[in-house]
């Protein structure tokens, strides 16, 4: 029976509910160190004096590390970064944010670590910073890089010229059509801007690392999602080559972007390197908030639209906080700002996003990859422009949506396009009605019937479209064993999203074997291929294709091998339930395990790799922004009370398009974490900066959704294709909308309308009050 | 200074070297070995590091592991008798409660001092008494049905499935 579209039990359940999965923090090696890590706490300094010594002669400490490490030294290379080398592996010269890592020690315990750290005397000499990114691209701003660090050539193709030195670091532009013939075309032309804070992944794992220097070998245990990455980068650092270094990954206890570029790994291995011991470092949940956040942004759109409804043209300016360092955030400025127009025909766009360094924890990847932010503002502005034009929120969204054969702003043509029948689902699953609309209904929302005079409902909707990483490249494995089992052998990284569940599916159908009869492997550099990263909604897509490919090809050698033994050719040979059999003959069969003995064989080895093509010119944004583009739509009915300004959401309901769903029951798990992820962005989570120093590094002062948040109903719709079509990656398109969903169901509550995230309670009744006529 | 405590954890008594400062969750880790037992935030908000003390569940990376000396601890290895699950832990499992699991420890030892206080609840007392529980993975709507689940499994009603419930 075929395994895909079945709700088959998933990989590892038991390990995962009797406390037994191998997180790396559970890792122990003999003579295993603890590393702790003494951070900046300047936002902007030079580094005057940097003293260990007191440190290095405390007992119990078996290596410290510092700039001296670093300078005048050709063993290590100090600077790593994934886009521009713009990061080293302690402060040398400069801090650049507070939190930045100084120095560090491994010790035999967490104890005699933590006083170690007490003995370092660093003295700064602090210097003016800037937070801000439009504050930093203003003349006379401090530079936080000058000269312009080295781009790293894997993304030299990606960025845009920036000769000069200055605090731009990207500057993604995209030009499609004439936007000002546009705005003069335009009815009316309406300017908003929208901001959205920097957030945090909060992974309950935190960041965790054990590393161990031997016979010239680096090994490392990581909470990774980029294996692959993360040795190549490695490799660079230590002046190796990629076989002496090893990168192994067991399951994640969450990801979410956090864990993909280089971040405890360079300081555990140069510890390790230093004390030929193995070390391990585990942030601690204040030390998570200053490694990586979500992109702060502003976005200032600027939209032209006819009286009856037809967008003409938009013109967009994205500022992306990137923080002190690039990260991946040239790249996430890329993927947000060329989504920026939405899941809509408009043809005249225009989008200049910028990644922008300031002094501020550094920004890297985040669930959705930059996506939220924008389609913060541009579904915000939708129901914006709806009101002013007096029309339906949800007419006026389907009269624009792109349909099949539609050019994108990106020039390409559109196909799988589905936004209609998304927006579709939600709208009927909230019972909408145009009088939903605030302007629609004479300006009165109704009171909840049970939540007192003071409550007022309202429901609110929205709809994303968003690209996966493309190009991109997956390679895989197969080994089928001469008892008829299969190893699937990937470097994809469990992180809780069922990986190695859906592709234990995939493999399971493409080689007529049972899915209880497949192993997924884990990632172990040494033995499993490359993959470029489990991230971006690809793994089910990518590594799923990839994986098939690998079976096909073993398929193909056990049918050329049974097609002997058989005395038949290979097109008259069927394979099903773990035989080969001659069609129309099932007398005429053999067990795969029989034709594998047979040939003396030992096992059948299989190769697949899975390559898309594409990409964005980063001067004019054209080209194929993704190899299929990720679509969701989502809705809710709010209850906002009057009096204290607090939302409730009442119901959720959201629809994703799956393509075909493989285990209908993870993509609702996984649709409705995405949920509720975007609920913590609308409604509260924030980090709070006062003069660069982060005031809420804490899971007191910044709260993530609990059970106390969860919607009364919470609704998932997966739409899948008809027919035969490609499975799409469902792990992020979902989180998006939630955001505008709520805002825009806040306002047709109550008339508010609020354009910076996160939408609380605070800020709703500032506007409450900002609406009753003076006494 | 080291002290020698005495810990009963899952219904065996071990003595164990202890700093005053050290937690009950370094002690469960660093010297039981006891890695269901994990850190979420180290201070009493993400119920990653529940246990149950005398079967009252708590954070045990707010209690010292001295003052724990004399009580029953149970930590999640505790819950499964000779290989077989727990009806709630056979639950999560059937009504896929988790996505990557390093909550669910926390969520299943709540649960269990959950339906000890009340055998029947309601989805409602589920979601007060798991408040301080704390799913990164969003997999709350699972949970919750689980919960129930379990609930009725421990009443002697014959195991649902996941389809009937949704």
């Amino acid at each position: 029976m075929a395994s895909v579209g079945q709700n088959v039990p998933v990989a590892d359940a038991q390990e995962r509910v009797t406390g037994q999965a191998h997180y790396v923090l559970n890792l122990e090696l003999p003579g295993l160190l603890t590393g702790r890590i003494l951070r900046s706490p300047h936002p902007h300094a030079r580094v005057v004096r940097v003293d260990v010594s007191r440190a290095a002669r405390l007992p119990g400490v078996l290596a410290v590390l510092s700039r001296a490490d670093l300078e005048n030294q050709t063993a290590i290379c100090p600077r790593y970064g994934r886009v521009y080398r713009d990061q080293t592996i302690v402060a040398i010269d400069r801090v650049r944010f507070v939190g930045e890592p100084v120095a560090a020690v491994a010790a035999v315990d967490d104890d005699v670590a933590a006083e170690a750290l007490d003995l370092i005397e660093v003295e700064y000499e602090p210097l003016p910073a800037v937070f801000d990114p439009e504050e930093a691209i203003r003349p006379g701003a401090p530079l936080l890089h000058d000269p312009r660090p080295e781009a790293t050539p894997a993304f030299a193709a990606l960025m845009g010229v920036e000769p000069e030195a200055s605090n731009v670091c990207n500057h993604f532009k995209l030009r499609h059509g004439d936007v000002e013939q546009g705005f003069a075309a335009s009815d009316y032309v309406y300017e908003d801007t929208f901001r959205a804070p920097a957030v945090q992944h909060v992974t309950l794992e935190p960041h965790v690392a054990v590393a161990a220097y031997e016979s010239d070998r680096l090994t490392i245990w990581t909470s990774t999602q980029m294996p692959h990455p993360i040795r190549a980068q490695m490799a660079d650092l230590f002046n190796l080559p990629q076989t002496r270094v090893r990168v192994i990954v067991q399951t994640l206890g969450g990801g979410f972007g956090a864990k993909g570029s280089l971040r405890v790994e360079p300081i555990t291995s140069l510890l390790a390197w230093k004390a030929r011991r193995p070390v391990k470092i585990v942030l601690r949940r204040d030390e998570e908030f200053v490694t990586v956040t979500r992109h702060a942004a502003t976005i200032h759109l600027k939209t032209g639209v006819m009286r009856d409804g037809r967008l003409m043209a938009r013109q967009i300016t994205a500022y992306y906080n990137t923080g002190a360092y690039a990260d991946v955030g040239p790249v996430v400025a890329r993927n947000g700002g060329s989504a920026m127009s939405g899941p809509y025909r408009i043809p005249h766009v225009w989008i200049d996003s910028y990644a922008i360094w300031t002094n501020v924890v550094p920004a890297g990847a985040f669930r959705g990859f930059g996506v939220p932010q924008g389609v913060w503002a541009y579904e915000s502005q939708m129901d914006m422009i709806a009101e002013r034009l007096g029309l339906d929120p949800v007419q006026f969204r389907r009269q624009n949506l792109l349909h099949e054969g539609d050019h994108f702003a990106t020039g390409e043509r559109m196909r799988d396009v589905h936004g209609e029948a998304l927006l579709d689902h939600v709208a009927s699953a909230l019972q909408w009605q145009p009088s939903d609309a605030r302007w629609l209904s004479g300006g009165v929302a109704a009171p909840a019937a049970d939540r007192g005079p003071s409550t007022r409902r309202g429901k609110g909707l929205a709809v994303v479209l968003k690209a996966t990483i493309t190009p991109s490249t997956s390679t895989a494995s197969a080994r089928l064993n001469d008892d008829g089992s299969l190893n699937v052998i990937t470097s994809s990284v469990e992180m809780g999203q069922g990986a190695k569940t859906v592709l234990a599916q995939l493999a399971a159908d493409a080689a007529d074997v049972p899915y209880e009869r497949v192993l997924v492997s884990e990632p172990d550099t040494d033995v499993t291929p490359y993959d470029q990263q489990t991230s971006s909604s690809r793994t089910t897509y990518s590594m799923g294709s990839a994986v098939v490919l690998a079976v096909q090809d073993v398929r193909r050698q056990l049918l050329a091998l049974a097609a002997e033994m058989l005395e038949a050719a290979v097109d008259d040979l069927v394979t099903r339930d773990g035989r080969v059999a001659v069609r129309g003959a099932p007398e005429r069969s053999l067990a795969y395990g029989d034709v594998i003995r047979r040939a003396l064989r030992g096992n059948l080895v299989g190769h697949g790799h899975f390559v898309t093509k594409g990409g964005l010119d980063p001067e004019t944004g054209q080209g194929i922004g993704s190899v299929h583009w990720h679509q969701a739509a989502a809705g809710c009915e709010v209850e906002v009370d009057t009096e204290t300004g607090r939302i409730r959401v009442d119901r959720f309901c959201t629809a994703v398009f799956a393509g075909r769903a493989v285990h209908p029951r993870l993509c609702e798990l996984q649709t409705e974490g995405s949920t509720f992820f975007g609920l913590g962005q609308a409604l509260f989570e924030e980090m709070i900066y006062d003069d660069g120093q982060l005031t809420n590094a804490n899971l007191a002062d910044y709260m993530i959704p609990s059970f106390r948040d969860a919607p009364r109903e919470l609704e998932v719709g997966i739409l899948e294709h008809t027919g035969e079509g490609e499975v799409h990656g469902i792990g992020e398109s979902s989180l998006p909308p939630v955001l505008p969903a709520i805002a825009n169901a806040v306002y047709n509550a109550v008339g508010v309308r609020i354009t910076d995230l996160p939408v609380t309670p605070e800020k709703v009744l500032r506007g409450l009050l900002a609406q009753r006529p003076p006494q | 200074m080291k002290q020698i405590v005495e810990l009963k954890v899952n219904g065996l008594a071990q003595e164990v070297a202890v700093q005053p400062h050290h937690t009950l969750l370094d002690v469960l880790r660093n010297e039981f070995k006891l890695f269901g037992t994990r850190e979420g935030c180290g201070i009493g908000m993400c119920g990653a590091c529940t246990v149950l003390v005398d079967g009252k569940p708590i954070s045990s990376c707010l209690a010292l592991a001295a003052l724990a000396a004399g009580q029953e601890i149970v930590t999640i290895e505790g819950l499964a008798e000779r290989g077989e699950l727990h009806p709630i832990q056979q639950a999560f499992i059937d009504f896929n409660a988790f996505q990557c699991s390093y909550c669910t420890p926390g969520f299943i030892l709540a649960t269990k001092a959950l339906l000890e206080e009340q055998p029947n609840p309601s989805g409602a007392d589920v979601r007060a008494y798991l408040a301080g529980n704390l799913c990164r993975c969003g997999s709350y709507v699972k949970i919750e049905e689980a919960v129930l689940e379990a609930a009725r499994r421990l009443q002697g009603a014959p195991a649902g499935t996941s389809d009937e419930s949704t």
